[in-house]
């Protein structure tokens, strides 16, 4: 697709903005706009245009439980806005070369993270790749954002689905031990404890469960995604 | 609580908020969520799914508030695309519409001016300009800005190929932008 074509560009932004464009790809015009401020200027004057068939929507109080809930996860940190070189930043930048490279890279990976950094701020460890079966990474767990926590987040996207879940497992000695339930949106992480981890060498596994996670202790559906554990967190 | 929002005072919010600043993010939430909350119920239909869009709305909007610039439209604009695009993916990700978002009419007759009525000073640019568009285009654009209808949604309530419904949307669009930037 040309996106220096200015029809299109133009024709893609309102498609944005009125809601038709299919999710995937509004995910990728998202990540064209972030990096394209002539095309998020062309969105934004969509926005405005349109904005005015919601005047006659009537507000509506919304009850003071969902502040509640929206504070409760920004304080859990799941959420933190990204400043320029934050965590979550370099996040975003390791899943991107992640997805870029490929597990093989894993080992790249932790070669670079144990380089000392000059200037910046500490980059994190990654902790492990996990890989689908055709050795595509679709999670990473990265040591952070507090010592002796490690955040899991989907690479990509995973497919949403309100009828299943995504459950970490760590396979220590064979016997898989569930570690809790992943955020499949790429923007959000699961936290977990690192002490809960197997040690590195031994597997992490994602398999697809129930939406409250397995009921048996145990992987009751597919495993879609697995990694080693690289290196122990700090 | 009703005190208007002025477009700057929300701009100041946002940016305060992506630096962390919990209490101006408050503020923008007090100042916005009733409004935004009418439009995730509007869109979704249920009430206790329209809390979740608007949870996951605001908790991207602490997420990315970074990401907005002023130069790149109005906050308003910028606070309601998160909140439809998260209520639309909520829609989309359930098997059925439910039966009231099919009988949108009332409410779509209500936004496009009839461009025969001689109202034109008291009408907004928009609803003349949708007034000017074909009855089933206008239409097609209206189910999917205000009920976050697909395309093939549209297709089957118009009875018309997807095709029809993308060059209708296309078109109508082409010529929106036209009559408001004239």
């Amino acid at each position: 697709m040309r996106y220096d074509d200015p029809d299109l560009r133009e024709r893609l932004a309102a498609e944005y903005v009125l809601g038709t464009m299919p999710r995937r790809s509004r995910r990728r015009f998202e990540r064209l706009i972030a990096c394209d401020p002539a095309l998020a200027r062309t969105v934004g004057a969509w926005a405005d245009r349109l904005a005015e068939i919601d005047a006659a929507t009537p507000a509506e109080e919304p009850p003071a439980r969902v502040w509640r809930a929206v504070e409760a996860r920004i304080a859990a940190g799941a959420a933190s806005p990204v400043p320029a070189h934050s965590w979550l930043g370099s996040l975003a930048f390791w899943r991107g070369l992640a997805l870029a490279a490929g597990t093989a890279a894993a080992a790249l990976i932790i070669y670079v993270v144990a380089l000392p950094s000059r200037t910046g701020p500490p980059v994190p460890t990654v902790v492990a790749v996990l890989a689908d079966q055709s050795g595509d990474p679709n999670w990473i767990a990265i040591a952070g954002p507090q010592r002796g926590e490690v955040s899991v987040s989907a690479v990509r996207p995973q497919a949403e689905d309100t009828r299943h879940s995504f459950e970490l497992w760590g396979i220590a000695g064979g016997t898989p031990h569930p570690l809790g339930l992943l955020q499949p949106q790429s923007n959000s992480a699961a936290i977990i404890r690192a002490a809960q981890l197997p040690p590195a060498g031994d597997l992490l596994a994602v398999s697809v469960e129930p939406p409250e996670g397995s009921p048996t202790g145990l992987p009751t559906g597919p495993v879609v995604s697995k990694g080693k554990v690289l290196v122990t967190p700090p | 609580m009703s005190r208007p929002d002025s477009p700057l005072q929300l701009q100041q919010l946002i940016r305060q908020t992506s630096q962390g600043d919990k209490s101006a993010f408050a503020t923008l939430y007090a100042r916005t969520a009733a409004k935004l909350f009418g439009v995730a119920l509007r869109i979704v239909g249920q009430r206790a799914e329209a809390e979740e869009v608007l949870q996951e709305s605001f908790v991207a909007v602490w997420q990315r508030a970074g990401d907005y610039d002023a130069a790149r439209g109005s906050a308003t604009g910028w606070l309601t695309t998160i909140v439809r695009h998260c209520a639309i993916d909520h829609v989309r990700r359930r098997a059925a519409r439910p039966e009231s978002r099919s009988a949108p009419e009332e409410s779509l007759r209500g936004l496009a001016a009839d461009p025969k009525t001689e109202r034109g000073a008291e009408l907004s640019a928009l609803q003349r300009c949708l007034g000017e568009l074909e009855e089933q285009p206008r239409r097609a654009v209206l189910l999917a800005y205000l009920y976050g209808f697909t395309r093939e949604e549209i297709a089957a309530v118009c009875a018309v190929p997807v095709g029809t419904v993308k060059s209708w949307i296309r078109r109508s669009l082409e010529r929106l932008k036209r009559c408001l930037d004239a």
